[in-house]
């Protein structure tokens, strides 16, 4: 910090850049949205009384997050370079060299700071945060359920604590896997020394940052009670929190759209020399897969939600049938990006674990090519599918057989994948370490996951199925069971290199053998309570449910507790662990070259790659 | 470590190439967004929920009409003219002519902003509230958010004309290109907002 500070740098804005930080970024976002929000309050004409929609609370809401988002974002430092393009001073070698948080110690995990390495921390630092809030959130709801006649939380709030946890948990899992490790460990395993643009990088996490405000802030004026999808018109009609989660979608939803520009050029263009497609490993096509498929399917949820905003704040009758409008129209908006987003949670957690097969099986990973062909499928197939959320909706019944169907074939694909990793097992010499493990566990889970999805996409099934605990149990093998499983392997796998130290392995078993087993406990009582037709989403059931949910709630703490020994281990490992060698698993990617701390460019002399990194001898059967 | 720290190291070819696949992967999303608002335009006009669309008149309400197509064109030649305008500055710097450059780029910006306050002029003197229907959605959702496309064009488009003024294009030109692959485009989802319109 002392050399860059001290050098004598003509640019007018290099003192701005060392200035701003995640405090000054705190405070104009606060600022202004105060000021926003009192001179909206003195100057926006009250409704007429005649008016049909009474809109003023929504403008004044809105226009104040949106004050908030700006704020935060230029305090932060997101201006400076395009405003620094724009007036034709491009930033220096040197303050790029600040940027990137050259010998800046600590501090640069609170600023906007461009290194991947500092950015894949701070999205894990966000990824366990959003989770531990949202787990949280979980032992509220079962809690809650624990009993039939409910009432230990009130209604409403019931209501919004349901809606918050879904859709924190849907961000949280979305970047859980291509966050942390997409952004840390990405780069180095191909090669590179940066993500193709570092300073999209800093801004795609620190918009994350910025759509946390309006998603808590929503809490404290109505909640979010229509639940994760937020259907209108439920959603138009819902209080004034609706608006708090508009706005973290949208911002959500930008983020994406840069993350998933920002990987896939990363990834097509500064690949190391040699590193042949098929040279490239597993990881980086899973990774690129989520991403790619992202990026047309967030946009779709991003105008859902403007116009929502439309609606409630202007209006305007998008969704108001009353008035022209259709929540059809909404229905399909959401799920054209609610499912190939249930993909883009999945994939790079297969892709991780696909990742890790081969380490732990000292063989090379079965059919490489059939895996991408699995990737590839799903990822095609992921966009035709949409409407089997729809079945009963009414809207357009002719089309529930080709729906049927298109959802039925991505069990193709996934097959395809199941058999990879079984085919990688089979005859391996198992090095059983918690990712192994994992590897079963989503075998397992994942297998539960997608039956179950396969009852769903049968149109007369889904009629009795739809709207009950079924659903959310099913959705909760395939989430949580299959993405979140990847997600904490990649965790303890990945977790040498980004810390220097090794995942103390007792807590890695402990917690693995918690999670897992409560989770099973938890979701099969849901999944039975589901069958008998208990509903999802309420706050209080018929009696005959009780003895379900109790196991369902019993299951629940012990995943809690597997989780609070998870963090335990996380920060104790991360400050007191064995010291990691380089290459503690034996591993072939390039992320293993590289010692710890790694140094700022990554590698001195790009490496060069010669053959794939699954080496470990022939596969034989 | 940043890529721009390194573009002394690197190509601007190598540079260029790998910004230009940045924005066009941007633009599949600005792309999908375009495409899911006509697909809410002729959804609802399809459907025509409750006859809606275009609501009849009322007793305390006359007839809504659908504003003439041809704001919605006229704002697009004016794009369009921004992005011809900028086509001629680029020509001018590949063929090494700075004065073609800074005209060009000039002129695209002077465009951008044109078409940025007529588009603000006709969404201010609609003759709509915003609750007269489905059309009148559909109607407000383009302009509006045309308007915030041509807010980025004008952000843009005066930034590469002071950058050409100050002579940052004389040894390479890749960021000229770039943003002319947003032009293209900018005008081309400003062409689909009219079209729309123009089947009320
Ligand atoms: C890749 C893993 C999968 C994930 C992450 C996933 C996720 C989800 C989610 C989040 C929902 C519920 C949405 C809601 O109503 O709130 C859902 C419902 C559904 N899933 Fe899956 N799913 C997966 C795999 C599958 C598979 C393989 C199939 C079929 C073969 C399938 C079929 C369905 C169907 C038909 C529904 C709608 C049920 C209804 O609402 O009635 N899913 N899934
Ligand atoms: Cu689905």
């Amino acid at each position: 910090m002392t050399t860059v500070m001290s050098k004598s740098v003509s640019a007018p804005g290099k003192s701005i850049i060392e200035k701003l930080n995640v405090f000054t970024a705190v405070a104009l976002g606060a600022i202004s949205a105060i000021v926003v929000w009192r001179l909206s309050l003195a100057f926006l004409p009250q409704d007429a009384d005649s008016a049909l929609i009474f809109s003023r609370e929504d403008k004044i809401t809105l226009l104040s997050m949106c004050a908030w988002f700006v704020g935060f974002m230029t305090g932060i430092g997101a201006l400076v370079g395009p405003f620094r393009w724009l007036m034709g001073k491009d930033l220096s070698h040197e303050e790029n060299m600040f940027l990137a948080g050259k010998d800046m110690g600590p501090k640069r995990y609170f600023r906007y700071t461009t290194d991947h390495k500092v950015v894949g921390i701070q999205y894990l630092f966000i990824t366990i945060l959003i989770f531990f809030l949202g787990g949280t959130l979980a032992m509220l709801i079962r809690t809650n359920l624990g009993t039939p006649e409910g009432g230990w939380l009130h209604a409403q709030a019931y209501n919004s604590i349901v809606g918050t946890h879904g859709i924190l948990m849907i961000v949280g899992t979305i970047i859980m896997v291509t966050g942390p490790f997409g952004n840390f460990i990405m780069p180095i395993m191909i090669g590179a020394r940066d993500m193709a643009f570092p300073r999209l990088n800093a801004l795609s996490f620190w918009l994350i940052v910025a759509a946390a405000i309006p998603l808590l802030w929503g809490q404290f004026i109505g909640g979010i009670t229509t639940g994760w999808s937020a259907y209108n018109p439920l959603a138009s009609q819902a209080p004034l929190g609706m608006d708090g989660y508009i706005m973290y979608i949208c911002i959500f939803a930008i983020s994406t759209m840069v993350a998933g520009a920002n990987i896939t050029t990363t990834v097509v263009k500064m690949r190391a020399k040699g590193m042949t497609w098929n040279r490239t490993p597993i990881f980086i096509y899973g990774t690129v897969a989520s991403v790619a498929l992202a990026l047309p399917a967030f946009p779709v949820f991003f105008l859902s939600q403007v116009l929502s905003a439309f609606d409630r704040a202007l209006g305007t009758s998008f969704y108001n049938t009353k008035l022209g409008g259709s929540g059809w129209l909404y229905e399909n908006l959401f799920w054209l990006m609610g499912h190939p987003e249930v993909y883009v949670i999945l994939i790079p957690s297969l892709a991780a674990l696909m990742e890790m097969a081969p380490v732990f099986t000292r063989r090379p990973l079965f059919s490489f090519n059939v895996a991408i062909m699995g990737i590839a499928g799903i990822s095609g197939l992921s966009v035709l599918v949409w409407a089997h959320h729809m079945y009963i909706s009414g809207w357009a019944p002719l089309l529930n057989a080709p729906f049927m169907l298109t959802t039925e074939l991505i069990s193709i694909p996934t097959g395809m994948l199941f058999l990879v990793l079984i085919g990688t097992l089979w005859r391996g010499r198992l090095w059983m370490t918690m990712p192994l493990m994992s590897i079963f566990a989503l075998l397992w889970n994942f297998m539960i996951g997608g039956i179950t999805g396969i009852y769903l996409s049968d149109v007369p099934a889904d009629g009795f199925l739809h709207g009950s605990m079924y659903v959310t149990a099913h959705f909760h093998y395939t989430l949580m069971g299959a993405g979140l499983t990847g997600a904490l392997a990649s965790l303890v796998y990945w977790f040498p290199k980004m810390t220097g130290r090794m995942f103390d392995k007792t807590l890695s078993w402990i917690s693995f053998w918690m999670v897992q087993i409560g989770f099973n406990v938890a979701f099969v009582g849901m999944f039975m309570v589901g069958l008998a037709g208990q509903p999802r989403r309420v706050e209080s059931y018929a009696p005959t449910f009780n003895t379900a949910n109790m196991v369902t709630t019993a299951g629940a703490y012990i995943i809690m507790i597997g989780m609070l020994v998870l963090l335990y281990g996380v920060i104790s490992s991360a400050r007191s662990g064995v010291k990691a060698p380089k290459n503690p698993w034996q591993a072939k990617t390039l992320e293993w070259t590289v010692d710890y701390p790694i140094p700022l460019e990554n590698f001195d002399v790009l490496p060069t790659v010669t053959s794939d990194p699954y080496g470990y001898g022939k596969a034989q059967s | 470590m940043s890529v721009e720290t390194h573009a002394h190291h690197e190509h601007p070819d190598v540079v260029g190439s790998r910004n230009r696949l940045g924005v066009i992967l941007l633009l599949v999303a600005d792309i999908a967004f375009a495409l899911s608002m006509m697909f809410v335009y002729f959804y609802l006009r399809g459907q025509n929920v409750n006859d809606m669309w275009l609501p009849a008149a009322t007793s305390d309400h006359p007839a809504i009409t659908p504003l003439s197509a041809s704001p919605g064109w006229t704002v697009t030649a004016i794009a369009a003219f921004g992005l011809l305008a900028h086509f001629y500055g680029l020509k001018g710097v590949r063929a090494g002519n700075q004065t073609q450059l800074k005209l060009g780029s000039l002129v695209a910006f002077v465009a951008s902003a044109v078409a940025l306050v007529y588009q603000f002029n006709t969404i201010a003197t609609a003759p709509f509230t915003f609750n007269d229907g489905a059309y009148v959605s559909c109607f407000y959702m383009f302009a509006i958010l045309n308007f915030v496309h041509l807010a980025l064009t004008v952000f843009i488009s005066l930034g590469n004309w002071n950058r050409s003024r100050l002579g940052l294009y004389v040894s390479d030109h890749w960021h000229v290109d770039i943003v002319r692959v947003w032009w293209v485009w900018m005008v081309v989802s400003s062409l689909l907002g009219a079209f729309a319109l123009s089947y009320p």
